[in-house]
């Protein structure tokens, strides 16, 4: 990535900025509108949404914020029932990359941090309920926050307010579009 | 102080008065002030202005602070409307809360509204098809309802009229069952559609796929132009209020255009509670309003009263308006008022795969949404153990092929993928439904909104007509799908609460007999010649077309009706 490319996806990170409560070393628990977060359990979900979607020559997760995005969508857009079930996976976590490699996910190498979130897309991992729903909301609001951030839709897949258009018969070679588009 | 009355009295007295802003209401201001008449529109909720109003109309997916979602502590205080296809993020101001206007459900009924000026005109799905004779002779030929007082002739010139103004894109397929319009270009099938089209025509002798007719402005014309409005530009965010006009709204088209007369007086945070009825004079004399502001109570009089409320609520203000000589509400000698409420039976859906068309896919968004099936069910003769038919809303789509699995930078990598995925094709139900006496509305007997009107009990459901249509549907949808190749086909039947198709019809019904309806051939009322109901009240019957472009042909016939009968004075 060049500075220039540098320098304007960092604009578009903080275009899509969202202020939530945060922590810090100094300030231990974020307080949201339905249960508070701890200082390691948000590093935890930023890692684990870094490790979904990371850092390369484009960015990833955290210069995304998507952690915020997806706090944001469990504090405020999430059922109480599907909210406590989040919260309580959240606490069973830690488990998982204990069994896997007998230390924290904040300790494994990206390898490993793939490994533990691959393990849950086999069937029979055993693990709980709550645990599955937990990842899965983590992976899943994390994915949407991508696909809808500034960055990826003026830079990957382009979102046109205005198409002024609507090409009903586009043609198509070998799965691509023929045409230059978004 | 007796003069000061009088002069303000004066100031409150208009040639017309039009209750309700959106669909029909800005049809009736538009025409009733284009003949000179001094109209006064009342909407109960508040303005919204053309580009002024819609504030999130250029907003960026990321803009939104959920991406659309409606947060949970809304969605949890709103069940019902909560429902609509359209409460999202961007448009949730448009539509009406729960509890801002509480109405009592005796069986469910999803009531979806839009309390501001130009109502559900800003919201609506843009679905515009003509009706035929085989709709308006519906009732007669199955023997329920009543019979509609007019045919396809006595409405086609008004169709005419308000196509041209509205801007109806669309192909003329030629078909008896669902009469050409004015038309500006169609937009076109896809691959797909294209092929189903083919293969639908080629199988059945009655069936036909053709492109959605939707109010858009595909290519303008002068009077489009002439209105401050421009070419649809395929956005698709059309909740929002469009920055174009590029369909058809009462925001965009109809309100200012009957501003620019000179001779509209707009009123919103008008809530109408009845209509004054004049003993002696034996017609109606005004309008009686609660300022939602100021909670006053004032009158305006008129001598012609356009009720455009939108169905439910036209029902409401009628029935409250109860005088020595209507004690059961205005025009209501029959006893059907605020009964024979219909709706449209939108229960089932289905979709499948489409293998190959890998050649084609499609840029862009199609405004008009996709295909559209017309009624093919019991059109020339009854065929099935069902009375009437159902039209199918249909679309054929392609997206990028992403896989969603894994993480890591080749799944990151992969959500960028531009490589072309498979067609899905899908269809939704759009069923007559039957009106019956059972299917009511009506007033409670004690409890009252915040305004003093008395709320209204809703008691309408489906029946075993509407479960034999929906079955029937998936039935020939599915045969259609299969013959026509597609794979991993879906049906799913829903019993979402009548209402939710936000096409309820019907309670002040038009008819040849005063004993038997409410309005005459003009939407007159039978008994009270001056006021004029033009909304979806009027409905005799629902067809399975789209209602809204029969609501503004039916205004615009009993404005042109109403300004000949005043000049004769007869009103």
């Amino acid at each position: 990535m060049d500075r220039r490319t540098a320098i304007q996806n960092l604009a578009l990170v903080i275009g899509g900025a969202v202020l939530l409560p945060h922590c810090s070393k100094s300030n231990p628990t974020a307080h949201f509108k339905h249960f508070d977060i701890t200082y390691d359990q948000q590093t935890l979900i930023t890692d684990i949404a870094e490790t979904i979607i990371p850092k390369t020559t484009t960015p990833g997760a955290t210069d995304l914020n998507l952690y915020g995005f997806v706090m944001k969508m469990v504090d405020e857009c999430t059922k109480k029932e599907d909210q406590q079930s989040f919260m309580k996976g959240l606490g069973e976590f830690d488990s998982v990359p204990k069994k896997m490699f007998s230390k924290t996910f904040a300790d494994c190498s990206k390898k490993e941090r793939e490994d533990i979130l691959k393990s849950f897309d086999k069937k029979d991992n055993g693990y709980s309920k709550d645990l599955t729903a937990f990842y899965q909301g983590v992976r899943g609001l994390t994915v949407w926050g991508y696909t809808e951030s500034k960055y990826f839709l003026t830079k990957e897949i382009v979102y046109e307010l205005v198409p002024g258009r609507y090409n009903a018969w586009y043609p198509v070679k070998n799965g691509k579009a023929v045409a230059k588009n978004g | 102080m007796a003069n000061l009355n009088v002069d303000s009295a004066k100031e409150r007295t208009f040639d017309a008065i039009v209750i309700g802003s959106g669909m029909s209401g800005g049809w009736a201001a538009k025409e009733l002030t284009g003949k000179g008449l001094k109209t006064l529109m009342l909407e109960r909720g508040r303005d919204v202005k053309h580009l002024k109003d819609y504030p999130t109309t250029n907003m960026y997916p990321w803009e939104f602070e959920h991406r659309g979602e409606v947060p949970m502590d809304i969605q949890e205080a709103n069940p019902v409307v909560n429902r609509c296809y359209a409460f999202h993020e961007d448009a949730m101001h448009f539509f009406v809360k729960d509890q801002e206007h509480p109405y009592i459900q005796t069986k469910p009924f999803d009531w979806i509204r839009g309390y501001q000026v130009g109502g559900k005109s800003l919201l609506w799905a843009r679905q515009t098809q003509r009706w035929s004779d085989f709709d308006f002779e519906g009732p007669a030929r199955d023997g329920f309802a009543v019979d509609w007082p007019i045919r396809y002739k006595d409405i086609a010139p008004w169709y005419s009229y308000v196509e041209k103004f509205a801007g109806i894109s669309g192909n003329k397929d030629g078909l008896a069952e669902l009469p050409d319009g004015e038309f500006l270009p169609p937009f076109p099938l896809n691959a797909v559609e294209t092929y189903f089209s083919k293969h639908v025509k080629e199988k059945y002798k009655n069936r036909h796929v053709i492109s959605a007719r939707c109010a858009h402005l595909s290519k303008p014309n002068q009077i489009h132009l002439d209105q401050g409005r421009s070419q649809c530009q395929e956005r698709t965010l059309c909740q929002r209020g469009c920055p174009f006009g590029g369909y058809f709204s009462a925001n965009a088209s109809t309100i200012p255009w009957a501003l620019k007369s000179g001779n509209l007086t707009l009123r919103p945070f008008s809530v109408v509670q009845s209509i004054i009825y004049d003993e002696q004079k034996g017609k109606a004399t005004g309008v009686r309003v609660v300022d939602t502001n100021t909670k006053e109570t004032i009158d305006y009089y008129a001598r012609i009263i356009f009720v455009n409320a939108a169905a439910i609520n036209t029902n409401l203000v009628l029935l409250n308006s109860t005088s020595h000589r209507f004690p059961n509400g205005l025009g209501n000698d029959s006893g059907v008022l605020g009964k024979y409420v219909a709706f449209h039976n939108y229960s089932a859906h289905i979709g499948a795969e489409v293998e190959g068309f890998e050649e084609w896919a499609t840029d862009g968004r199609n405004p008009a949404g996709g295909g559209y099936i017309p009624r093919f069910r019991n059109v020339y003769k009854q065929e099935t153990d069902f009375l009437r038919g159902y039209a199918c809303g249909l679309g054929a789509y392609r997206g990028y092929k992403h896989n969603y699995e894994g993480v890591g930078e080749d799944f990151k990598a992969g959500l960028s993928g531009k490589e072309y995925g498979k067609w899905y094709i899908g269809s939704h139900l759009m069923g007559e439904t039957i009106p019956k006496e059972s299917n009511f509305v009506a007033l409670d007997p004690s409890q009252k909104d915040a305004w003093g009107v008395p709320l209204l009990k809703i008691s309408v459901d489906y029946d075993d007509n509407d479960m034999k249509m929906q079955k029937d549907y998936v039935e020939q949808l599915t045969e259609m799908f299969t013959t026509a190749g597609f794979k991993n086909i879906k049906a799913q039947t829903n019993h979402q609460a009548p209402g939710l198709d936000i096409h309820e019809m019907g309670g002040a019904r038009m008819g040849l007999d005063p004993k038997t309806s409410v309005l005459n051939k003009w939407n007159q009322i039978h008994s009270c010649k001056n006021v004029f109901v033009t909304d979806g009240a009027s409905m005799t019957s629902t067809s399975c077309q789209n209602p809204s472009l029969t609501y503004m042909a039916l205004t615009a016939r009993a404005a042109d009706y109403a300004i000949s009968e005043m000049k004769k004075g007869n009103v």
